[in-house]
């Protein structure tokens, strides 16, 4: 990294506090990830009924929900599974997307126009319900939501990477590199696909959210992981029904880091944006 | 909007029917990879054995390979039967044609909503890039999207009905013991209108307010955001300089000169917006118990019901497309740069 | 009404929006309290009494829109609160009914005076062809042959007041058999309009019409939202009742229906979980109508024919493995009436669903467990369905946790409706929970239902040589003492055996505005109209 562009980092950061304090949420929401299972005060999975539903206390900060389960443990051990979601799914579109996006965006040809119309169909489904019912057919495992998420997310990628990719074919760093002898495939892999990278990358940071949201919602209607699995979305959708009676603790918390996890991302997809590309900026 | 020729719009249209065939298959067939059995599941009221899953499974049809299946489906589409529904018993037609204003109506509101939100605050924070009230803005329209649909939803319904009273019950469209209007439209709002029956007006309006709000607030940020970047460039443009050294007004500036010229990318946005506002609309309805045309898919993939959830999806991928030819043709009207022919 | 009309005319039919549009339409004319507003999961899939597929709410839509020959009488259980009585029928479109000494014939006569919707008189011929049909709708035949109604040739038409059925002997089956959902009594010059040769009994027509003589006719409906009832003034079945109007509406959130009854914005609201329940408990303007249901059960499945759980002892090591207590208190928080906890294997009385002779009991479970070689445990998994989300979920955290505990290892699955209706009719799915009632409440019945055959309702897959005998004996047995005597012995196997785990009998609890009295509950579950009453 060359130092004009740490200093452009520091510029931003430093005009920016927003995505100063997006880069400190995601480090935590990180460290939590790793580390959630070992600073657990309590083991997420004991139910203790005759202890439901008591409100937060020195023992259980953010209360129990309605098997005496501690909400505080759960919520911090959930962390990683929704980041595992996330970072799976939108890894998962992100590799497939490139390669296929970049190859088709390179080479063109039949390949290029048959993939396309098939973007065109994924992009014309609505996705909520496209992701609902793979989840159906697939059954409700984490892998399956992840394969869920990461196909609705495709077409984005695939038509990010073949239009950078076909707009900087023909960009004066490539003509340069097949003069000087490289191939197709090194020249892919080299030089067009590290410098779209970057853009890619900010459009990850925001899709990560998406992803979360997107879990949340498959288990709002109940397609979600399978209990007694911690999970952010299942634990906001069964507390919910716990609100009217006053034991409003059971969804508030889960809701809460499940709400400041996808800021987070999407704040830190600005900030990154504002550094990759200072023009793009918004 | 001259240039825009018909052959345009009918090649348009003619290139969008792979894509929606596509769609049509791809749900057919993604229907019937669903582990259960409508057979088995409808055919189990009181007292019904394996003989009568069996005759019901020859009378759906589904005792036929998948291939055939689709064929008679793709027929049956050919004279504008989109089959019947298990769930509501009623032609797919005729249920779609009943909900889909429900859902447009639902769509419409929240998108309005969001852009009266939106497009303000992206030109506020365009004006005064990087001040406290541009990353106000920025943190605004960041939680706004950063909620899940459904928790929205149910805090706005918690906090506005349960604990304040003020939203009228989140139960249905309309006031049920107010009079009721004769449906032209099916938005209610319309029908209320023409029919001057403005009681049943305002409770239409009224019961419109919260999921209208809960899907805006999720549209805020992309219009938000795109509004403020295209109306920073704008603003740097060398035609806003110019019409400044003419001396005219920063007002005149700022909304004439500047916002037209960002319109454009923003029109663009709308456009995708809208879109997925009408695919995502799933929980907002189920949580509002709105009957549109979301929550009855979700209904209907719950209950392995085929039709309707292929219904479902095909008329969502037609709106997109038509939707998408709607934006370029706006683009063409808002830019006379560009020409469409 | 025609469906044509509400389709066009949207959310009311023609005549009532053109009244609408005056401004004296029936809503503006009629007072809030003279209309019945019910929020519910549901609403209404066919208007058949014999329909296919038919849901839960077509089952209350054809209650109040149908009469039939006969109906269940009701019981108090509570302050205004009422439970069908099984035992004790009275007549509705009969003025009475009576066996031949040898019970090969049982004659209605029809009450004088009764009409149609349409104004027509009710005649012994619609009586004679709505039995017809009945016997001959695929979705209603195997019902009517457990009460031996097989064939039209059974029914006969003896004078213009008299309709006789013919048996080879005395059924006590047969009678309850026309109190329930599928006998409704149909207008048959009406709906014999609307018949072909395909389709001789007007199967297609009467899904979206009705030709009925009920105490309410259907003022508008939108399918798949809400359906709105008028009362039919000229209803003779019965009393007249009180509640001019009743708007059944679907809310898919429970949440919503429960605020809804809190805030006063609904009269009832049907399948609220218990922890939402106990929200509403004690709240001003609600009561809970809670009624014990005698037919109804929850239950842990086992498909007896699949490994493991082909072994009764560790059908009975889970039996004994079950944390009851938990369940029943922390999860359903007491409401209902436990089905575990018996003292007895041999049972004294002849009563089902009864208490069994099970309780949490680790060592026992072991044993069992090593009785049946699976000393060490095995793997399974639980299913359930995504529709008994709220309950099932927190019981199957604690069966799982108590499971671990003798080394049986439980992965939870839970599914859509659909699938878990399809994987119990093929009788793919090893261990689940599910509830299910009986429609008609004789202990035999019960097990006939539920403890043999070939379909979905035998859940335990369960086949025993000596139990099917039994309910071939008493099948037609009318010596009390011999009928009891085989029954208990019945029960004594099912005990020993343990096919299905029965939990217990949850409690109907309806919470509604408490102004309103008479709720009584019904096997189907659904609201009665006509008994309900405004104070």
């Amino acid at each position: 990294m060359s130092g004009a562009t740490l200093r452009h980092i520091r510029h931003v950061v430093a005009t920016n506090p927003v995505t100063l304090a997006a880069v400190l949420l995601f480090a935590a929401i990180l460290l939590a990830a790793l580390l959630g299972a070992r600073l657990a005060p309590l083991d997420p999975l004991q139910t203790d009924v005759a202890r439901a539903l008591r409100p937060p206390s020195a023992v259980n900060w953010f209360g129990t929900d309605h098997l005496g389960r501690d909400v505080f443990s759960r919520t911090l051990v959930a962390t990683r599974l929704d980041l595992l979601i996330a970072v799976s799914a939108v890894s998962l579109s992100f590799v497939a997307g490139c390669a296929v996006g970049a190859l088709t965006g390179y080479f063109g040809g039949l390949a290029d126009r048959v993939v396309g119309r098939l973007v065109d169909v994924l992009m014309a489904f609505p996705l909520f319900v496209l992701a609902m019912a793979m989840v159906a057919a697939l059954g409700n495992t984490v892998a399956n939501i992840i394969y869920a998420t990461a196909i609705i997310n495709l077409p984005f990628y695939i038509r990010f990477a073949r239009a950078e990719v076909n707009l900087r074919r023909a960009a004066g760093y490539v003509l340069s590199a097949r003069l000087a002898g490289a191939s197709d495939g090194r020249i892919l892999a080299r030089v067009l696909v590290p410098n779209i990278m970057p853009v890619m990358v900010v459009q990850m940071s925001l899709n990560m959210g998406w992803a979360i949201l997107n879990a949340a919602g498959l288990s709002f209607i109940g397609m979600g992981v399978k209990p007694p699995t911690p999970e952010w979305g299942i634990m906001v959708a069964q507390g919910a029904s716990h609100v009217t009676s006053g034991h409003w603790w059971v969804a508030l918390f889960p809701g809460l880091a499940l709400v400041v996890t996808v800021f987070a991302f999407n704040l830190l997809g600005d900030g990154l944006r504002d550094i990759v590309d200072p023009r793009r900026r918004t | 909007m001259g240039r825009v020729s018909l052959r345009f719009v009918l090649g348009r249209v003619l290139a969008a029917l792979p894509v929606l065939a596509g769609v049509v298959v791809l749900t057919f067939v993604l229907m019937r990879l669903l582990p259960a059995d409508p057979a088995a599941f409808y055919a189990t009221g009181p007292a019904m054995g394996p003989a009568e899953v069996e005759a019901l499974r020859r009378q759906l049809g589904l005792d036929r390979t998948v291939a055939e299946q689709l064929l008679i489906y793709l027929r049956d589409l050919g004279t504008g039967n989109l089959g019947r529904s298990m769930v509501t018993g009623q032609p797919v037609t005729e249920d779609l044609a009943l909900r889909l204003p429900a859902s447009v109506e639902l769509t419409i509101a929240g998108f309005l909503l969001a852009l009266l939100v939106a497009l303000p605050l992206g030109i506020l924070a365009a004006t005064r890039p990087d001040s406290a009230i541009d990353h106000l803005t920025r943190v605004i329209a960041t939680t706004g999207v950063s909620m899940p649909t459904f928790v929205t939803g149910l805090v706005l319904i918690f906090v506005f009905y349960f604990l304040l009273g003020w939203a009228p019950d989140p139960t249905s469209r309309y006031d049920l013991f107010l009079p009721q209007s004769p449906r032209l439209t099916g938005f209610l709002t319309l029908d209320t209108l023409v029919d001057g029956n403005w009681e049943q007006f305002g409770a239409v309006a009224a019961r419109l307010v919260l999921p209208a709000a809960t899907m805006a607030l999720f549209a805020i940020a992309p219009l938000a955001r795109m509004t403020r970047a295209s109306m920073l460039a704008a603003l740097q443009g060398d035609f806003v300089r110019t019409a400044r050294a003419l001396g005219l007004s920063p007002a005149k500036v700022l909304l004439t000169y500047a916002l037209r010229n960002a319109l454009i990318p923003v029109v663009t946005m709308m456009g995708m917006v809208l879109s997925y506002m009408l695919g995502a609309n799933v929980l907002v309805e189920k949580v509002f118990a709105w009957p549109g045309i979301g929550s009855y898919a979700l209904d209907a993939l719950v209950a392995s019901d085929y039709a309707p959830v292929q219904g479902f999806v095909l008329v969502v991928a037609a709106i997109f497309v038509v939707l998408n030819l709607v934006v370029d043709l706006v683009y063409a009207a808002v830019d006379p740069r560009v020409g469409l022919g | 009404m025609k469906r044509r009309d509400f389709v066009r005319g949207g959310v009311l039919s023609i005549p009532a929006a053109y009244l609408a549009m005056q401004g004296i339409g029936p809503a503006a004319a009629q007072s809030r309290a003279e209309t019945l507003r019910v929020l519910s999961e549901g609403v209404p899939n066919t208007f058949d009494p014999s329909g296919a597929g038919a849901n839960r709410e077509s089952n209350g839509f054809v209650w109040n829109v149908y009469d039939r020959l006969v109906r269940f009488s009701r019981y108090e259980v509570a302050d205004g609160v009422y439970h069908y009585d099984y035992y004790n029928l009275e007549g509705e479109v009969a003025e009475s009914w009576a066996w031949s000494d040898d019970g090969t014939r049982l004659t209605f006569r029809i009450k004088p005076g009764l009409v149609f919707h349409d104004g027509s008189p009710v005649t012994v011929e619609d009586v004679k062809w709505s039995l017809d049909r009945v016997v001959s709708m695929p979705a209603s035949a195997r019902q009517m042959s457990t009460g031996s109604m097989t064939s039209p040739d059974q029914f006969e038409i003896v004078d213009d007041r008299t309709v006789m059925a013919k048996f080879d002997r005395r059924d006590r089956f047969t009678v309850p058999n026309l109190a329930i959902i599928f006998p409704g009594i149909i207008n048959s010059k009406l709906a014999r309009q609307h018949a072909t040769a395909a389709d001789p009994w007007a199967g297609e027509w009467l899904k979206e019409n009705t030709a009925a003589g009920g105490a309410y006719t259907v003022e508008s409906f939108t399918p798949g939202q809400q359906i709105v009832f008028s009362r039919f003034d000229g209803w003779k079945g019965g009393p007249l009742p009180t509640l001019r109007r009743a708007i059944h509406q679907l809310v898919p959130a429970s949440s919503s229906r429960a605020v809804a009854v809190e805030r006063g914005d609904t009269d009832i609201a049907m399948g609220i979980p218990p922890q939402e329940l106990a929200a509403l408990e004690g709240k001003p303007g609600v009561r809970i109508a809670s009624v014990p249901m005698r037919n109804a059960f929850q239950f842990i499945g086992m498909n007896n024919t699949l490994a493991p759980f082909d072994k009764r002892g560790v059908r009975l090591a889970i039996a004994h493995a079950l944390p009851y207590e938990a369940m029943f208190n922390g999860v359903l928080r007491g409401r209902g009436r436990p089905l575990f906890g018996g003292t007895e294997w041999a049972p004294s009385t002849a009563q089902f669903p009864a208490p069994q002779p099970y309780v949490t009991d680790l060592d026992k479970a072991r044993s069992y467990l090593a009785e049946a070689g699976m000393a060490g445990g095995f793997e399974t998994t639980f299913t359930f369905n995504i529709a008994d989300e709220a309950v099932v979920e927190p019981i199957a955290i604690l069966i799982q946790e108590a499971l671990a505990q003798i080394g049986i290892t439980v992965a939870i699955e839970k599914v859509p409706n659909a699938q878990m209706g399809t994987m119990l009719t093929e009788k793919t799915i090893p261990f689940f929970f599910d509830v299910s009632s009986a429609w008609l409440n004789d202990p035999d019945y019960f097990f006939r239902i539920f403890y043999s055959g070939d379909w979905r309702w035998n859940y335990g897959s369960f086949k025993n040589a000596e139990m099917e005998q039994l309910l071939a004996d008493v099948r037609f047995e009318s010596d009390t003492a011999v009928y009891e005597t085989k029954v208990r012995r019945i029960i004594e196997i099912a005990f020993a055996e343990a096919p299905v785990i029965l939990l217990w009998q949850p409690s109907h609890d309806i919470p509604m505005s408490d102004t309103l009295t008479g709720y009584t509950y019904y096997f189907h579950r659904q609201v009665d109209y006509r008994v309900l009453n405004r104070v």
